[in-house]
């Protein structure tokens, strides 16, 4: 059952903005990401469950990898709360306007700088990005076999099988490690954080020298990056022109607080319910 | 195919007015292409619903539109493309690809694009699981742009003015817009990567209209070569599970009682038919989560991986409204939610709402709309007196 070796395991995590909160909402409906209240990508606490997981049941080291501006090292600090080995963030000014093609090859080079590996997850989607393209996209650069919307999986010997979503369905599968997994929200949810995790992040806090050592923040030059292929130049997309879709968002007629008796006089009689009753 | 990149150069013209005088770059030649999709041989819908949106691409470029199918005897899928609107078939026909794998589909894909003398001006696959899957891997191979999940394409001009790469300023006429709703769908957003081709981009599934098929048109079918390689087989499919979706009638019903988790237990769905047995028209939908959890069949599933419907009426029930629920409901003409957590994503893009408990609701729900049929009834009668 068990698989013979510990496990190097990478795990990619993204900074979003938080789209529950309306800090940060230009007038045009884009977001403000310097005033934007800042969160883990949601999808992407799946793809850590997975990682902590495999680490739990079959040994090995977990490595979170994440991509943004400075701020973005607290998604790191969280993942270490919830028992990631290592952070590795790349951060630099030259990635500003990646979309996601870019954004692959930049995480592309940071995961060769960061050495081996047997297994790479990824969230299935970021909330801000909303493409699921950047996991498929770094199994390509790495020439790497990958399961994508991945519901479960466990390593068998050097194997791994795994259970992906289709429509009306579900495929088998079994593979060769190393591989790249995009796991689905209908995986495990992300356990709470260990009070383990959270006393060491909170002793590296007032620890910088031993907290660089845990968390590294690199640039283009030190993972090897070319400048050239990153960042508004090395995307082959832009976003022309954007603009505010009326009815999505806040316009639900709510009945909240009532009798329900009344809730429901009040739901019959605003909407058109009545229209396609038998009778009429 | 990165040092193909554009090859024509700037055609610029007026060098007197250097205020306007962006270079106008040439329109590629290339096809519009649309990659099938099949699972275990059957075509699914969005191939359609490609050829239609591709049809109106091709028809504003005037080049033609051409298929690729992957696949293992599919010579009758191979007419029905040409009846919905392929004027070129391109079939690899393999054993090893009547399942779907991500590795031996890329690789024949990637060698037929790269046996092209010029490539297609733009591909489309469909936002689904497959069209996800590959599509990313396909568009990182060529370093070509890639938007996911569109919800209308059209052909227009674009003009480039940002200075941070010079080479790519510019006219360029005709490009692909990928349109596409994103920050949690308030906002429309118009993609476009004119620089290089294949233009790409995934379409969601249930939102591009087919064409009616034409059993008299004509098409080419031209077979393509299926080259694999051993290590397009470190990943393999042990199984592919389907559960046959009987022909509901969900996608035609005026009306829709749909169920979620919120419901509770399985036998939720026996006060939702009640519901819905006030309306002649009608039936039952699910979310995933109760279908997975075996509460109804997968063939009342609506959303991302289940049906796409668009009814006058929708009704949903202890359901939370996750994105892969919503893109299968959000067209319904009117949507009431109910959901006991006033927080609840539903909330955001239904209609009506009512915050409560499903067994409250429901039954008053029904009480209600009883008095109001019976009424109703009766003024149908005095009426036709
Ligand atoms: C690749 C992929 C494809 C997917 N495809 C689909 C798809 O096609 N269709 C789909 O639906 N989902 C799909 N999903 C799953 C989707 O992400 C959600 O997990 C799912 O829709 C949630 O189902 P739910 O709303 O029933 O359950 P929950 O999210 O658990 O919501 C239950 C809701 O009921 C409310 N509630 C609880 N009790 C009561 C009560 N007594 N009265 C009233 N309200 C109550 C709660 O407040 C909550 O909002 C997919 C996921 C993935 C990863
Ligand atoms: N900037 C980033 N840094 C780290 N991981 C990322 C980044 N962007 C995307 N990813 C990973 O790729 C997944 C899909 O993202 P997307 O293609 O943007 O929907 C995410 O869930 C992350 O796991």
């Amino acid at each position: 059952m068990s698989s013979s070796n510990p496990k190097d395991i990478f795990v990619l995590v993204k900074q979003v903005p938080d789209q529950g909160s309306k800090a940060g909402l230009n007038p045009d409906g884009t977001i403000d990401r310097a005033r934007a209240k800042r969160m883990l990508n949601p999808f992407d606490r799946y793809a850590l469950q997975a990682a902590l997981h495999t680490k739990k049941a079959y040994g090995g080291r977990v490595t979170c990898i994440s991509m943004g501006p400075p701020p973005a090292v607290e998604v790191l600090l969280e993942a270490l709360e919830h028992g990631v080995d290592r952070g590795v963030l790349l951060s630099d000014k030259r990635l500003a306007a990646s979309d996601t093609l870019a954004t692959a090859y930049a995480l592309y080079k940071t995961i060769l700088y960061c050495g081996h590996f047997d297994l790479i997850f990824c969230g299935l989607q970021t909330t801000d990005g909303d493409t699921a393209q950047v996991g498929p996209q770094l199994a390509e650069r790495l020439n790497l076999p990958q399961v994508t919307y991945c519901e479960d999986f466990s390593l068998e010997g050097d194997k791994v099988k795994a259970r992906r979503i289709i429509e009306g369905g579900c495929q088998h599968i079994i593979s060769d490690m190393p591989i790249l997994i995009t796991v689905a929200n209908s995986y495990h949810p992300l356990e709470y954080k260990s009070f383990r995790g959270t006393w060491k992040v909170q002793w590296l806090q007032r620890h910088p020298e031993d907290l660089k050592k845990v968390i590294t923040t690199v640039d283009l030059d030190t993972v090897g990056a070319d400048p050239e292929k990153c960042g508004l130049k090395g995307s082959p997309t832009i976003v022309a022109h954007t603009e505010k879709v009326g009815e999505i968002g806040g316009n639900c007629k709510m009945f909240e607080g009532q009798a329900i008796s009344d809730m429901v006089v009040n739901i019959i009689e605003k909407s058109n319910v009545k229209e396609y009753l038998k009778i009429s | 195919m990165t040092d193909k990149e554009i090859k024509n150069s700037n055609t610029s013209q007026n060098t007197q007015n250097t205020e306007s005088a962006l270079p106008i770059h040439e329109t590629p030649r290339g096809n519009v292409m649309v990659i099938a999709e099949q699972i275990l041989g059957e075509l699914q819908p969005v191939t359609l619903e490609l050829l239609g949106a591709g049809r109106l691409l091709t028809d504003k470029l005037g080049t033609k539109l051409v298929c690729l199918l992957l696949g293992h005897n599919m010579a009758e899928t191979t007419k029905k493309l040409i009846q919905y609107g392929a004027d070129i078939v391109y079939v690899a026909d393999h054993p090893e690809l009547h399942t779907y794998r991500t590795l031996p589909f890329r690789r024949v894909v990637c060698d037929f694009l790269e046996s092209l003398s010029e490539p297609p001006h733009v591909t489309l696959l469909g936002s689904t699981t497959t069209g996800r899957d590959l599509a990313p891997r396909i568009a990182a191979h060529f370093e070509t742009g890639l938007t996911a999940d569109c919800t209308e394409l059209d052909i227009g001009p674009y003009e480039h003015k940002s200075k941070i790469d010079p080479s790519k300023l510019g006219l360029y006429p005709d490009c692909l817009y990928a349109i596409r709703p994103s920050f949690g769908e308030s906002l429309k957003a118009r993609i476009l990567g004119p620089w290089k081709n294949p233009q790409m981009a995934t379409t969601r599934p249930g939102v591009m209209i087919p064409l009616r098929a034409d059993p008299n048109r004509q098409g080419e079918i031209i077979t393509v070569p299926v080259n694999l390689k051993p290590e397009d087989f470190r990943l393999n499919v042990a199984e592919t599970v389907r559960e046959i979706a009987s022909a509901l009638k969900l996608t035609e019903a005026d009306v829709i009682i749909s169920g979620g988790f919120g419901l509770g237990t399985p036998e939720g769905f026996a006060l939702l038919r009640e519901l819905a047995s006030c309306f002649p028209n009608s039936a039952i939908g699910a979310s995933r989560k109760v279908v997975d959890l075996g509460w109804i069949p997968y063939e009342h599933q609506v959303g991302q991986t289940g049906k796409t419907v668009r009814p006058k009426l929708y009704i949903a029930c202890g359901i939370s409204g996750a994105i892969q629920h919503r893109v299968g409901m959000s067209k319904s003409s009117t949507i009431i939610a109910i959901n006991k957590d006033p927080d609840a994503p539903i909330f955001k893009f239904a209609h009506y709402g009512i915050v409560g408990d499903v067994y409250q609701i429901i039954p008053e729900m029904i009480k209600q709309l009883k008095c109001v049929e019976k009424e109703q009834g009766e003024k149908t009668i005095v009426h036709s007196h």
